[in-house]
């Protein structure tokens, strides 16, 4: 008879759990529209920036998974863009037609403009919406241009990481079209003091199966 | 909060760790419930013995209330945690195979070794079998690669599927489950066996 | 009745050990963020052979290169082999602390050992052939899957148990 009670125990108490959870909304506060107290909380921590030395590994690498986005004026576009960057401008960037580009979970959106501003527009807007997968370039095109097109040489007192990372600047920088661009100064809003690099939390379903 | 090793409280190396102490809780609780006997496991599709059904409804309902609740209290994101790919065709003819290869042989990989473990040696030869078997995949992939790979279906759950919400779902299922614990109990009468 | 008893006494009742698989269960998924899994185990073991015995054929056979492509590091550095190793060891702790341990052929007295050993093989051979193909066996497939309300859990799941329902008739002989 002890067998028939554990069953009766058991139904006891998963039925009724089973009725809560029918009867309670679910929790969907990750999956979708976030709420302005979780944007200001993403906002903060700042983990949508992605220093340009990580992009032009990318580039270089020809990484599939990067979706450069350049945000500014087709006008703009037409005279500089990054390599295989695509052009969606700022007012369009909520157009039907660019949804399948924003919304998505296969490749890595870097939105860029000249400064920051405008690219940190464009992912305020989508991740508002609760789209996953979209990045602003830190510093925007003219801290590219700085740190990637013309890095500055270090001391020869400096250490020796510092070095490597000058070396992959100036490769990387030929690489993708030569130093000779200059920062341009259309953009009021490039903040002149270094952006601070930070580490994305890994944010991919885990792994599994047989 | 979770999963721990997505959201980063324990590392890569961490996770190995504690995969072996999950391993060890799952043979422990595999062994005695009984699941390293076949008799007892092949006992399920004559209805003499329902252990098997009772355990894995058991099993699966559990940690599927525990996944909702703690989604809803928000120690869990969903989103996260792994769920199968769907591919139509290859996931019904590899449950077909399997479920062949359950009654022929009265184990499935999992319970195999925990048999193993107690010195079956039935078990044994059942792994030994699994080898030959999953060799024989891995070799002959490029002939089946094309079935394995058809009719794509994404990573849909079941409830999105089906147009409910997660919860509803939760609660068919659970109603089902214990109409399926009052048959398995009275197949269990009718089909008596002798112990064994 | 008093068969019952004794049974009831020498394994867990399956509705407490139903609860406590569930509870493995969902550490898996709160700790790592999938479910358990037991065939998986089998293939690191077979492509880490292959890689070591024949390494030439490991690069160019279709299967191992999309593994190595798919997963980084050695094959059996991977959750599923130190899952398997736990269970092992967990198994014969449970085996050990009932008084179970003991090597022998597990049949029906109907049946010689020779006999189950040759179905055991060819049972070992299908299921691990469908674990594959179907993207993991009764437990990485169907009983996680459940649990994450995973469509393809719920299709193995109605599909292994299922078929083996419909087969068991023709395999009377081996079982009862």
């Amino acid at each position: 008879m002890n067998k028939l009670k554990a069953r009766v125990i058991l139904s006891m108490i998963i039925v009724p759990l089973g009725l809560i959870i029918a009867a309670i909304p679910e929790n969907k506060t990750k999956q979708y529209k976030l709420d302005s107290q979780q944007m200001l909380n993403e906002m903060v921590e700042g983990n949508q920036f992605i220093v340009p030395d990580e992009v032009a590994h990318m580039l270089v690498q020809k990484d599939p998974s990067l979706q450069l986005i350049d945000v500014r004026s087709a006008d703009e576009f037409d005279k500089f863009h990054l390599p295989g960057a695509i052009n969606i401008p700022l007012n369009s960037i909520l157009a039907e037609e660019w949804e399948d580009y924003v919304n998505q979970d296969v490749k890595m959106n870097v939105f860029y403009s000249n400064g920051v501003t405008k690219g940190n527009e464009a992912w305020m807007l989508t991740r508002k919406l609760g789209y996953e997968n979209n990045y602003v370039l830190q510093g925007g095109l003219n801290y590219w241009a700085e740190t990637i097109m013309n890095p500055e040489a270090p001391k020869n007192t400096v250490a020796d990481d510092e070095l490597a990372k000058y070396n992959f600047r100036m490769a990387a920088g030929n690489a993708l079209g030569g130093g000779k661009l200059q920062a341009s100064n259309t953009s009021t809003n490039t903040k002149k003091k270094k952006p601070i690099i930070k580490k994305r939390p890994k944010k991919k379903r885990a792994a599994g199966g047989c | 909060m979770g999963p721990f090793v997505i959201t980063e409280i324990i590392s890569e190396n961490t996770n190995f760790l504690l995969a072996f102490v999950i391993g060890i809780g799952f043979g422990f609780v595999l062994e005695s419930s009984g699941f390293s006997s076949s008799r007892k496991l092949a006992g399920m599709f004559y209805g003499y013995d329902t252990t098997v059904l009772k355990v894995f409804f058991t099993a699966a309902i559990t940690a599927m209330l525990g996944l909702l609740f703690f989604s809803l209290f928000g120690w869990i994101d969903l989103s996260l945690i792994y769920i199968n790919p769907t591919f139509l065709w290859s996931t019904i003819i590899g449950g077909v195979i399997m479920g062949a290869g359950f009654i022929i042989g009265g184990f499935c990989p999992g319970t195999a070794f925990c048999a193993l473990s107690i010195g079956k040696i039935d078990a044994l030869a059942f792994v030994g079998g699994l080898f030959i078997g999953i060799f024989a995949f891995t070799e002959g992939y490029p002939l089946i690669e094309e079935l394995y790979k058809a009719e794509y279906l994404g990573i849909p759950t079941i409830n999105e599927s089906l147009g409910l919400s997660r919860g509803v779902f939760a609660l068919i299922l659970i109603v089902v489950a214990v109409a399926m614990f009052w048959i398995g109990e009275w197949a269990e009468k009718k089909f008596p066996r002798e112990e064994y | 009745m008093n068969t019952q008893k004794d049974k009831s006494k020498k394994y867990l009742n399956p509705y407490v050990g139903g609860v406590l698989l569930g509870l493995v269960l969902l550490a898996a998924y709160m700790i790592s963020g999938r479910g358990l899994g037991a065939s998986g185990a089998l293939k690191s073991a077979i492509v880490a052979s292959v890689e070591t015995v024949a390494p030439s054929h490991a690069e160019n056979a279709a299967f191992y290169k999309e593994y190595a492509e798919t997963h980084s590091g050695s094959p059996l550095k991977s959750w599923l082999v130190f899952e398997m190793l736990g269970v092992l060891i967990g198994g014969f702790l449970s085996g050990a602390l009932a008084g179970r341990l003991k090597w022998k052929v597990e049949h029906n007295p109907k049946i010689t050992s020779k006999t189950r050993i040759v179905f055991a093989v060819l049972g070992g051979i299908l299921f691990g052939f469908g674990a594959q193909l179907g993207r993991g066996c009764t437990s990485g497939s169907a009983l996680s899957g459940m649990a994450s309300l995973s469509l393809s859990g719920f299709i193995s799941m109605a599909f292994i148990f299922g078929t083996a329902f419909m087969l068991a008739y023709f395999f009377r002989k081996l079982w009862i």
